[in-house]
């Protein structure tokens, strides 16, 4: 047997067009979209549209890659948003009410929601909650603690300098594209060619099975929740550069938009499916629909009933893809 | 002259995706006859029984019933209930919080405006009780019932609609001695009212016990039908596995090296109690029990995912902790589990992801990379040795043979380079071809000094393949049989927990 051989074989069977297809399908219809938009709408086709679209969907982006990993071990967390809420408002707290620098109040925060999604793992892993009802709970818990902690008021007063994050250029690209490109090359590597990502995709597709092969499921669980947890404050840090100002209501409406990304990016909400770029993909093709409906001034409510309706879609087509 | 057989099925094909399980089967019922159906595991038995009860719709072919031939396109379970047909199956499909007479009369309660009269229902239970010549309570809640005693409440059920056929698919697998003579002397109490009984069992005693006429199915095909005096056990057996039974086992290694697995005192909370168990080099360990007598459960403890009570482990003499799969593994042991679609494989992984799931970290870049050439060298050397049958190593393996399933989960293990093989039914829904392939493995596993556990229902896969043999009754260890002693005829008994004096 040649090493040939294996690479031979791959390249004849390995992926049929079909699958190919299936897999990539987002990003085919996201080319599509693309190139209409471009063509049809002159204001569409600006650099500087282009690059607003980049810098929108780069931090929501990075918020859903946290998600993906989640839902790609079959479970569900509803708590990103006051992940975000919690991480804006004590580091805007920190910093400008107490006078912490920016890297330790950088490196609290993180260390926080690292705490959280340890909870949230260890409520599914050992208290057996479904992931759903136990990050709800904690959604719920920790909003509290933050209201309580900032009386539901905005916190202002960050330095100008931290606007960088999430407002600044490196030449014509803006910085939290380059950001999200090397989050999103990072974790892709770590899932295609780590032997912890892929036992990710092990735990998702069959957690039984993970088990008796001898993957450690309990710890692939927990982190998955540590690594959603670190990737929403991250995000939740970049959304409060933006603004200058910490904030509870930030995380509010987004995650609705998370979970539309990554079932988009063709992530399966059972589990064991899905791809980082993926993700990527779907945070560009939502953003781009955001982007045409604006610029075609559709009101913000019927922005929401299109991406509604765009989840229903996504999701049947989904689900109805494993009956085959 | 249709009109005197009770059922007839003519040229009766079904096709599944990828397996033709029933090929061109005639088979004939008469009023008031026990009709032996037999034939190995995967012969076709219980596909014929589903088409025969509208379960499966048999994708050629014909089916009588009384005399009627039956629209097949429509054919459908609730139709068959209304011929007259019944099934009583061995696994129970009861209720277990209600009582037996809620069991018997579910969805069909008898009622006085909106209230259900428990009083009529009494009545009718206890007379259908009395038909059966069997005295139970019916009011106790099923899951406080032995065995027997819901094989009863499930053919109390069956005999409700007055049925003119029944079907009896291997109900006495889980049953003791004195419960299967029972249900052989209610065989005998149906048949002479007329009522004509497909017997499906395992059991070939049985068959010359109770039936009058068998039919043999083989991979599918029909074999032979005829009276049951006509023939001999041997000649039965010939026909069932269509060649002589010595063929197809290969010759059981003799030369055994050292120790590698020794278990003492294991005890579960719920499942089986003070098991000693060895392994040397070189051996097959088979582990032989009926349903429910703790073999799984025995066996997942030894891979340490099952919780115990107590218990010792030794690896190659030196006394461990197994504490979950993980130091299983670490310790030289692999699992191919019974479900191997539940727990062996990732449907949604590839051939090649599958083979290398235990092993990845022997296929490093750097330490810390995936190096995907190597797995895929590794994982297609090792297939090729199996022999699978696949097109790509990028395949995924749920389009794969149950057998070809099986031989990944195999090779998964082979690659992890296991000193002990933890076997649970390997054979379970495999085609009679792949069967032998797995033998042949085993025994090959055996011979390269490696050490296998054989968790079996079928006694046959067994006897011929142990050099030991650990019997389990109820979750004790009841007997321990070595070579030549390894037969049939001990092994029942034991089985049965018949222990001699």
């Amino acid at each position: 047997m040649s090493s040939l051989e294996v690479v031979e074989k791959k390249n004849r069977y390995g992926k049929s067009f079909k699958s190919f297809l299936n897999e990539w399908m987002i990003l085919i219809l996201f080319i599509a979209l693309f190139l209409i938009s471009v063509v049809s709408l002159p204001k569409f086709r600006t650099t500087r549209n282009i690059m607003n679209i980049l810098r929108q969907a780069s931090f929501i982006s990075i918020i859903a890659l946290g998600e993906f990993f989640v839902i790609l071990i079959g479970n569900m967390d509803m708590s990103i948003t006051s992940i975000i809420g919690m991480t804006s408002i004590y580091f805007s707290g920190m910093v400008a009410n107490s006078g912490v620098p920016v890297f330790w109040a950088i490196l609290i925060v993180l260390l926080l929601s690292a705490i959280v999604g340890v909870i949230n793992g260890m409520l599914t892993v050992y208290g057996r909650m479904p992931s759903f009802i136990g990050t709800l709970t904690v959604m719920n818990i920790l909003k509290g603690i933050y209201f309580i902690y900032s009386k539901g008021l905005p916190i202002s007063g960050l330095p100008e300098s931290f606007n960088f994050l999430g407002a600044g250029y490196i030449g014509v690209i803006p910085f939290p594209v380059i950001l999200m490109l090397v989050v999103a090359l990072i974790l892709h590597i770590f899932t295609q060619h780590t032997e912890m990502g892929r036992s990710f995709y092990a735990v998702g597709g069959n957690i039984e099975a993970a088990k008796l092969s001898g993957i450690n499921i309990k710890f692939i669980s927990v982190f998955a929740f540590v690594i959603c947890a670190l990737l929403s404050s991250i995000g939740s840090l970049g959304l409060t550069s933006r603004s200058l100002s910490g904030n509870v209501m930030i995380g509010e409406n987004l995650l609705f938009d998370v979970m539309t990304i990554v079932v988009l990016g063709g992530t399966s909400l059972t589990g064991g499916r899905g791809k980082v770029f993926g993700v990527v993909i779907g945070a560009l093709f939502l953003q781009v629909i955001s982007n045409i409906m604006i610029l075609m001034s559709v009101n913000t409510y019927w922005q929401w009933v299109v991406k509604g309706i765009i989840l229903i879609v996504v999701v049947v087509i989904d689900a109805n893809s494993k009956h085959d | 002259m249709a009109a005197e057989n009770l059922i007839e099925v003519r040229n009766c094909t079904m096709v599944f995706p990828g397996v033709k399980a029933l090929d061109n089967v005639d088979f004939t019922l008469l009023a008031g006859e026990c009709h032996g159906l037999v034939g190995e595991n995967g012969a076709g038995k219980s596909t014929l029984s589903k088409c025969i009860i509208g379960d499966y719709r048999m994708s050629e072919g014909q089916l009588f019933v009384k005399g009627e031939e039956i629209h097949i396109p429509s054919y459908t379970v609730r139709k068959s209930h209304e011929m007259g047909i019944a099934i009583v199956h061995q696994e129970f499909q009861l209720m277990e919080d209600l009582n037996g007479l809620e069991n018997i009369f579910i969805g069909r309660y008898e009622k006085r405006g909106p209230i259900i009269d428990w009083k009529k229902l009494q009545k009718k239970g206890e007379e259908l009780l009395e038909y059966l010549q069997y005295d139970l309570d019916l009011r106790v809640k099923v899951k406080h019932l032995r065995t027997a005693e819901k094989q009863i409440i499930q053919l109390a059920k069956a005999l409700l609609d007055n049925p003119d056929v029944i079907i009896f698919d291997e109900l006495t697998a889980v049953l003791q001695e004195d419960g299967i003579q029972n249900i052989f002397r209610i065989i005998d109490l149906l048949k002479a009212k007329g009522i004509g009984i497909i017997y499906i069992s395992h059991r070939l005693d049985e068959i010359f016990e109770c039936c009058d006429r068998y039919t043999v199915l083989c991979d599918g095909k029909y074999v032979n039908s005829g009276f049951v005096k006509d023939i001999d056990k041997g000649e039965l057996v010939k026909m069932i596995i269509g060649r002589e039974l010595k063929n197809v086992y290969p010759p059981k290694s003799e030369q055994f090296g050292d120790l590698l697995l020794e278990i003492k005192n294991f005890t579960s909370p719920t499942s089986f109690r003070d098991v000693n168990l060895e392994v040397r080099a070189g051996e097959v360990v088979g582990i032989s029990g009926l349903l429910g007598a703790g073999k799984t459960e025995l066996l997942h403890a030894i891979f340490g995912n099952h919780k115990l009570v107590s218990g010792e482990v030794l690896i190659k003499g030196e006394p461990v902790k197994i504490r979950n799969p993980q130091q299983a593994i670490k310790y030289g042991l692999g699992v191919i589990p019974d479900e191997r679609r539940l727990l062996g494989l990732n449907m949604l992984f590839n051939i090649r992801d599958n083979t290398t799931l235990a092993s990845m970290k022997f296929f490093k870049k750097w330490k810390v990379f995936q190096n995907h050439r190597k797995e895929a060298e590794a994982a297609l050397e090792i297939n090729k040795r199996l022999n699978l049958r696949y097109h790509s190593l990028y395949q995924l393996v749920n389009k794969l043979s149950g057998g070809n399933q099986q031989k990944v989960v195999i090779a998964k293990w082979m690659l992890r380079n296991c000193d002990v093989f933890l076997l649970d039914e390997p054979t379970r829904g495999i085609d009679v071809g792949a069967k032998f392939e797995i033998y042949s493995l085993i025994s090959e596993l055996a011979k390269a000094g490696k050490g296998v556990i054989l968790v079996s229902p079928e006694l046959e896969e067994i006897i011929g393949l142990s050099n030991r043999v650990y019997v389990m009754y109820e979750g004790k260890i009841m007997d321990v049989v070595e070579g030549e002693n390894i037969t049939q005829e001990v092994i029942i008994q034991d089985l049965l927990g018949v222990v001699e004096a």
